[in-house]
């Protein structure tokens, strides 16, 4: 179940929202989907599911965001959200240190679970608190480029580069579904099965590395 | 750390995917953790003697239930009449079928499928599983021909006969997938619209699931049951979990709150009662939109998965659904993958699965608890809604209780009612003392004011009878004053003409 299915010229793409509490992830994905910033006729019941229909280059994208519960004591849990996601936005708070160390323990995480066929995105939000500024903005870059995601500022208050981090995301996202389902035509069962076998390889090293941020 | 996933999807850990032997090979949870060399191995011998342990038992249930049927037949007709003409039919196909099922049952046993019960399931003899149908297959066999009617003849033909192929496939070998839906569309199906496939594949789902759900509903070849009591016993030893604990952010003394939670574990309790997948999907999205709608009064924004999850673990710990685990284990195996991992009830399903995860690992850390509380809590020595000491006053223990503080607010309610309306009846009272006290003194004022009217007015006033009985005493004053007034009045002014 390599995700991104294209019927014809649509793709879903199942996204995974990952990050601290009360980085904003929240506000990021609800600013993007009803442009709504903490507002009283905010029509969404819930924010932890939404979905957004996309056209990027013609192909027509049915993107579902899965927010994921922030708390520690949820840390675990991950690999049962984010398996077969085609995609993660990876939120910290540029005013929080802390959450940008959370942010790489979820990067090393994910590129152990998932490989290289996961598309990640960091995004440091707030950037309307930048006097309070924590994380270097060259430190953040150097990293996300070191684990090959993209590094995005987002402002879900002031509306600032939201729409840029779900852009790229998707577009990125589609590239690999299209190298994918263009490899899958010999033989479709390989990619997956390969798959497997990068989690085997790695998974000791994951049970060592987030031994050490849950202490 | 990463959660041993509940589902045996894709990503398992590390240990599992390799075989337990230590051959270097991977093994397979299918075959009980072992590569397929060494579960050949292992399990040859031992599910020769299963085999025939099972035919016997086969048999001697088969007669049992020969004998059952036979008196059950010969003391009510109506047990006997149920099985409708499309089930006879279905046993005649059996029947047909049986050989052809044999030599399928070869093919499968090289290749290793662990279903012990498929042997028995084989047995040419013991057809009373297939035969005797529940009011549920019945009823969904009635739905699914109702259905093919609407569709075109040839494809219907051709589904009727892959579902019936299908069933008799599957109710041999359990953990066999669900039959792929792909020759679908390029076979009868070419130039069908995607919605009627799709509807055609719900409604093959519904009517194939139905009719095979007792088999491929917590089969014996997995230990499903054995997980489902060991959630159910874990649940119940949690049962002194608070709502604060998990950091559920729902205001508990809120009746509509109150009222919104019960209807969600109303829902997930009911999701064991249906039998398709989708139908338990639905039954999980209907708590989900509950709990946020729990979620939205409580705190008046759209709830993130940061305190939608809490309240999900809240309200299983409370509900304790019965078989869990087998029928999340039924929905990962049979749902439609695509529905399981992109739509939304596929998000809540991954929700739930998450918070049986996270019950099952729970501890005091994640509790925000320490090791001694969680201890003496988990063995029942001590109870968080009930302090080491006495109670200090009444109130702290109502409010451990939350079945009975809605009941102790709604009694201090009844008392100030109570006495608002004792209040009530007393200003009741004296509103009524002084109406009199008000009725006289207004009489009185209107005879005095009358005394001094002519008597005309006190004519046309005569309703009084206070007045009238005044007037009655004196007769004559009144008239008497009359005259004189008129004798004081100046004369009347004489008409005069103009010009002199």
């Amino acid at each position: 179940m390599a995700g991104g299915q294209g019927t014809g010229r649509s793709f879903s793409f199942k996204v995974v929202l990952l990050g601290e509490g009360c980085v904003g992830k929240t506000s990021v994905v609800l600013r993007y989907c009803e442009n709504k910033f903490n507002e009283r006729h905010i029509t969404t019941l819930q924010a932890s599911f939404l979905t957004k229909k996309l056209n990027i280059g013609g192909k027509r994208v049915n993107l579902a965001i899965w927010d994921t519960a922030g708390q520690e004591r949820f840390h675990a849990l991950g690999p049962i959200y984010y398996r077969d996601s085609n995609g993660a936005i990876l939120v910290y708070d540029i005013t929080d240190e802390d959450s940008f160390q959370k942010v790489k323990n979820w990067v090393k995480e994910l590129r152990k679970m998932l490989g290289n066929e996961i598309c990640l995105c960091i995004v440091g939000n707030k950037t309307d608190l930048e006097a309070d500024r924590h994380v270097s903005v060259q430190e953040a870059e150097e990293y996300a480029e070191s684990v090959g995601a993209q590094h995005f500022h987002t402002s879900a208050k002031l509306d600032r580069g939201i729409e840029e981090v779900f852009l790229d995301l998707c577009k990125r996202m589609l590239e690999v579904a299209q190298v994918e389902s263009s490899r899958a035509d010999g033989t479709s069962r390989h990619g997956t099965a390969r798959r497997g076998v990068q989690i085997v390889d790695d998974e000791p090293q994951g049970q060592g590395g987030s031994g050490g941020c849950c202490s | 750390m990463a959660a041993k996933p509940v589902r045996k999807g894709i990503h398992v850990d590390h240990s599992e995917l390799l075989c337990k032997k230590g051959c270097g090979y991977y093994g397979n949870p299918a075959w009980h953790g072992y590569c397929s060399k060494c579960w050949r191995e292992e399990y040859s011998k031992a599910r020769h003697r299963q085999i025939k342990e099972d035919r016997e038992l086969a048999e001697r249930l088969q007669k049992e239930e020969e004998a059952a049927y036979a008196s059950s037949s010969s003391s009510s007709t109506t047990t006997t009449s149920r099985p409708i003409a499309f089930s006879k039919f279905e046993e005649k196909k059996t029947q047909e079928k049986a050989r052809k099922v044999n030599t399928v049952k070869k093919f499968f046993t090289t290749s290793k499928t662990p279903s012990k019960r498929s042997m028995l399931l084989c047995c040419p003899n013991n057809f009373t599983m297939v035969r005797q149908h529940s009011v549920e297959s019945s009823q969904a066999a009635g739905e699914f021909q109702e259905f093919l009617k609407l569709l075109r003849k040839p494809a219907a033909q051709d589904i009727l006969k892959r579902c019936r192929a299908c069933i008799e496939g599957i109710a041999v070998f359990i953990l066999l997938p669900m039959f792929s839906f792909q020759p679908f569309n390029n076979f009868a199906f070419a130039g069908s619209l995607p919605e009627q496939v799709e509807k055609t594949m719900d409604n093959v789902e519904k009517y194939i699931m139905t009719r095979l759900y007792k088999h491929v509903f917590c089969p014996e070849s997995t230990e499903d049951e054995k997980k489902d009591l060991a959630i159910q016993k874990r649940i119940r030893a949690l049962h002194w979990v608070t709502p604060q604990m998990l950091g559920v952010p729902i205001n508990e003394s809120s009746p509509q709150v109150i009222d919104m939670v019960e209807k969600a574990i109303t829902d997930i309790i009911e999701m064991d009662s249906k039998r398709v997948p989708q139908d338990k999907l639905a039954c999980i999205t209907r708590c989900s939109k509950h709990i946020f709608n729990a979620l939205r009064v409580s705190q008046n924004e759209p709830a993130s998965a940061d305190d939608f999850l809490p309240t999900l673990i809240h309200v299983v710990i409370r509900a304790n659904p019965p078989r869990l685990q087998s029928n999340l284990q039924y929905i990962t195996r049979f749902c439609h993958p695509n529905r399981l991992m992109t739509g939304e009830a596929g998000y809540y399903f991954t929700n739930l699965c998450c918070a049986v995860a996270f019950i099952e690992k729970l501890d005091a850390q994640s509790l925000s608890l320490t090791e001694e509380e969680f201890d003496r809590y988990m063995s029942g020595n001590a109870s968080p809604r009930r302090p080491t000491q006495e109670p200090s006053s009444l109130v702290d223990e109502l409010s451990a209780c939350p079945v009975l503080a809605p009941l102790h607010t709604n009694l201090l309610d009844l008392q100030e009612l109570e006495k608002q309306q004792c209040q009530l009846e007393s200003n009741a009272a004296d509103l009524d003392r002084a109406l009199v006290a008000w009725d006289g003194s207004v009489a009185q004022e209107v005879a005095n004011v009358a005394r001094k009217l002519p008597p005309k007015v006190q004519a046309s006033i005569s309703s009084f009878p206070l007045l009238l009985a005044e007037v009655a005493a004196s007769p004559s004053g009144p008239l008497d004053s009359e005259v004189e007034d008129s004798i004081t009045l100046p004369p009347p002014l004489l008409p005069q003409p103009a010009g002199s």
